[in-house]
This record gives C-alpha cells, sequence and structure tokens, in this order.
C-alpha cells in the first residue's frame, strides 16, 4: 500500500489535546546515583558552576539531588531569615553566618546546602588554619563540618517528612541547634541533640537562647509573604 | 504544646498551585552538563545502571540529558512500534531491530537512543562484542522517534536533524498530537504525511509498512 503523499508547511501545531494534561516533568528534588563516579569536590565544584541554573547537594551515599531554583515566594522568604541571621551574627561576633549557597561536607559523607548556617568562629578558624597547612590540591573546597546551628524552609516540593529526615541528618552529624520553617503548615519544628523535637504552631518569633543567644527570629514576614 | 496541634499536612508535596508557584518540577529532558568529568562509557553505564528508573542520553557538547520514563501509553506504543519492525525484520533477514533503551555512539561523539531503529547486518558484524554490548559505535541506518507529549515538535525535529547528519539514511518522527509522519531522507526536504494510514519504509526498508490507525 502506497500512502498518499502530501507536503505542507508545518504548522508546528503546538496546543491540540492529545492527552489530558499530564506531569511529563521530573521531580524536584531528582535523586541521580553518581556514588559510582566517586566525585572529588572539585569536580562536584566544576559541575555546580557548569549548572548554575540548577541547585545540588549529594548525600551520604553518593546520590546527586538536583533541585529546582527557589521561585518567588521561597526566595524573598530565604533572603528574609538569612538576613535576620546575618545581622545578628555581625553583632554577636561569635561566628559567621552562611546563605543560600553555603556547602558543607558532613562528617558522614554527605554535602548539604542549609538554607540558612551559622559556625562558630573558633570552630572555622580552627578549620581553616588546618586547610592552609595542606597542600593546595588536598585543600577541600566544602567545609567539613557540620554548621552548628542550620536553618531549612520547607518549599512546596518537599514532603515533611523527607526534610524532618534532614534535621535528624544535621543532627547525627552534630549539629547543636536546628529550624525547621514549614510555611505550609505555619510552623517551627525546633532540633537540638538529645531532646524531644519542639514544634511552635504559628508562632511570630522564635528565640535561638542558648546557642545563639540574643536571635529573635522574626516571623511575621515569613507567613505573610 | 505539640498535643494540641491539629495533624500536619505532611504525607505529599503540596501541589505548587496551592502554594502559589509552579517551580517545583524539573524540566524534563533536563540537561546537566558533565563535560567537564570527561565519563567514559563504562561510567555512563554504570550510571545509567544505578539510576534504572530514568532514561538517559548525551548530547554531543558532552551533556547528560536526564528523561522522566515514558508515559504508560507511551511505553506500550513504542513496544507496538518495535514489535512491528521486529517482525519486518526477522522475516526480511537483512538487518536488526532495535527498541527504546538501546543507545548508539553517534560519530559526533553523541549518545543517542532512538525510539526504535534498525542496521543493516554487515554493519553490526563488524563490530566488536565489546562495541556491541556497550554503546555501538555507529548511528542506524533507519531511526524512528514517537513525540511523546512532553517533548516540544521543534526538539524531536532537531533530534531527526541530527541523525541524519551522523549518517540515517530514513528517519520517521511519528506525532501523535498533531496525528502526522515526518519523513527524513539525506538531502532532501522533510516529507510531511497528515493522518496517515500506513508508512512504507521504501528504499531502506524494503517491503515494510507500518500501519497507523492503532497509533492515531
Amino acid at each position: 500500500m502506497q500512502p498518499s503523499v502530501e507536503v505542507r508547511e508545518n504548522r508546528n501545531v503546538e496546543n491540540i489535546p492529545f492527552l489530558p494534561t499530564i506531569d511529563t516533568g521530573l521531580p524536584s528534588p531528582l535523586l541521580l546515583d553518581v556514588s559510582s563516579l566517586k566525585l572529588t569536590d572539585r569536580q562536584l565544584e566544576k559541575l555546580f558552576a557548569d549548572n548554575s541554573d540548577l541547585q545540588f547537594e549529594v548525600t551520604a551515599k553518593g546520590e546527586l539531588v538536583i533541585m529546582a531554583p527557589s521561585g518567588d515566594p521561597v526566595s524573598v522568604k530565604e533572603t528574609e531569615l538569612v538576613r535576620q541571621v546575618s545581622n545578628w551574627a555581625k553583632v554577636d561576633s561569635t561566628g559567621i553566618a552562611y546563605g543560600t549557597s553555603g556547602g558543607f561536607r558532613m562528617p558522614n559523607g554527605a554535602l548539604f546546602v542549609p538554607d540558612v548556617s551559622w559556625v562558630n568562629g573558633e570552630r572555622r578558624d580552627a578549620w581553616r588554619q588546618a586547610q592552609a597547612a595542606l597542600p593546595e590540591e588536598a585543600r577541600r573546597s566544602f567545609p567539613d563540618l557540620c554548621p552548628d546551628f542550620v536553618l531549612e524552609l520547607r518549599s512546596p516540593g518537599d514532603t515533611l517528612v523527607s526534610v524532618q529526615r534532614k534535621m535528624q541528618e544535621y543532627l547525627e552529624n552534630g549539629a547543636r541547634l536546628g529550624w525547621l520553617i514549614d510555611p505550609i503548615n505555619k510552623r517551627v519544628h525546633i532540633y537540638r541533640p538529645g531532646e524531644a523535637v519542639v514544634i511552635l504552631d504559628d508562632p511570630e518569633t522564635v528565640s535561638g537562647d542558648p546557642e545563639l543567644p540574643g536571635l529573635e527570629l522574626d516571623l511575621r514576614e515569613i507567613w505573610s509573604t | 504544646m505539640q498535643s494540641s496541634l491539629k495533624p500536619d499536612k505532611a504525607d505529599a508535596p503540596v501541589p505548587a498551585h496551592l502554594y502559589g508557584l509552579d517551580c517545583s518540577f524539573l524540566s524534563s529532558p533536563l540537561m546537566l552538563d558533565v563535560s567537564s568529568l570527561k565519563l567514559t562509557d563504562r561510567q555512563l553505564e554504570k550510571l545509567f545502571a544505578d539510576n534504572g528508573d530514568l532514561q538517559f542520553e548525551v548530547t554531543a557538547k558532552g551533556d547528560l540529558v536526564i528523561m522522566a520514563p515514558a508515559s504508560s501509553l507511551g511505553g506500550r506504543l513504542e513496544g507496538k512500534l518495535f514489535t512491528r519492525l521486529d517482525s519486518w525484520a526477522e522475516v526480511d533477514g537483512t538487518g536488526l531491530a532495535f527498541g527504546p533503551s538501546s543507545g548508539f555512539r553517534m560519530p559526533d561523539g553523541s549518545l543517542k537512543a532512538p525510539d526504535v531503529s534498525w542496521i543493516p547486518n554487515d554493519r553490526w558484524n563488524a563490530l566488536s562484542e565489546d562495541e556491541q554490548k556497550s554503546f555501538a559505535p555507529l548511528c542506524p541506518d533507519f531511526v524512528l522517534e514517537l513525540r511523546s507529549p512532553g517533548d516540544t515538535l521543534a526538539s524531536v525535529q532537531r533530534k531527526m536533524e541530527e541523525y541524519l547528519e551522523n549518517g540515517a539514511r530514513l528517519g520517521w518522527l511519528i506525532d501523535p498530537i498533531n496525528k502526522r509522519v515526518h519523513i527524513y531522507r539525506p538531502g532532501e526536504t522533510v516529507v510531511i504525511l497528515d493522518e496517515p494510514e500506513a508508512v512504507s519504509g521504501d528504499l531502506v526498508l524494503p517491503g515494510f509498512v507500518l500501519e497507523l490507525q492503532e497509533i492515531w
């Protein structure tokens, strides 16, 4: 059978429904098991730089976690949280605050990028001195320590369980204080090693005492933006 | 404080539209520039095997193309198209048909996995056993791509052009969305058939006629 051949201009019709709209996207975060590649810090740094439109972490098992960039309002909330912690840290002056792109190599091998974090100044100095003593090629790109304080903002793609698991992992790696801020339920989950998780319902503020003395995080803007 | 709390919305990610934004999905395909890693075929094979729930290709520039699995219906159609070509190839006996997960290393360095393809026996037999077991370094003579709902037409058209540049002698782009078949031959303008009942494999696949009613 010879079909009739008809040459015509391609109308490139994109909007004719073929099936009901189905989601053909990939999940964010997407887990890509790259453990077999045994990537070094240098290779990861280059990979992240070459794909700067994406966000990355690495799990303890060696999976690359690939995430979509934050949209509005998530990035607005993140920036406000960084601003408050960073302002406090400047005045407090006993340590350093890190923003949403600060990566840390955890003792269990994971490379985590908390939304906000803070490291005691003496710990950071000790790490930097130890690095300075190493030959150039042995130096780490990402501080191999877990911050003393970590803050994670739950974003719409995250299940609560997945962020809770991550907070536990921070504690296991040595964090002294963790805040999980969940704008979906307007709750703050407070993590301290060896203590039950405290959950605050729709708080206006949360206090960093005693680990971050004097930090009063104002959440009104976080709930309203 | 915890006791009086209502249960958390904990079980599933909150749909983006309820939270006022739509950025919680990565596009499919996702292009990841891994050119700096200079991955070998062995490393790629292991990477693909360790991530069996995803589909992969590599562009000529060295970007890893990460794709969601085919939809259930899309996978069935791909299987059907392969079965038709394979039945013909068995009887014809001059070449071999390949299914949707066969990857080929193209002359331009890209690693592509056409939905269905066909290679003459002499080209296949000229490969070493290692090449056959890894990613065969050639472009199949015939390639078929089924456009899936997530593909833009332009992206599949570009891919068909790349197959031709790499040496394919016949390419069919089957577009169920517009019920059209685009036929690619080297050095010729693309022929577009509007809701054809069948397409013929003519000189490259002599005697192969693909009935399309079921696909439409």
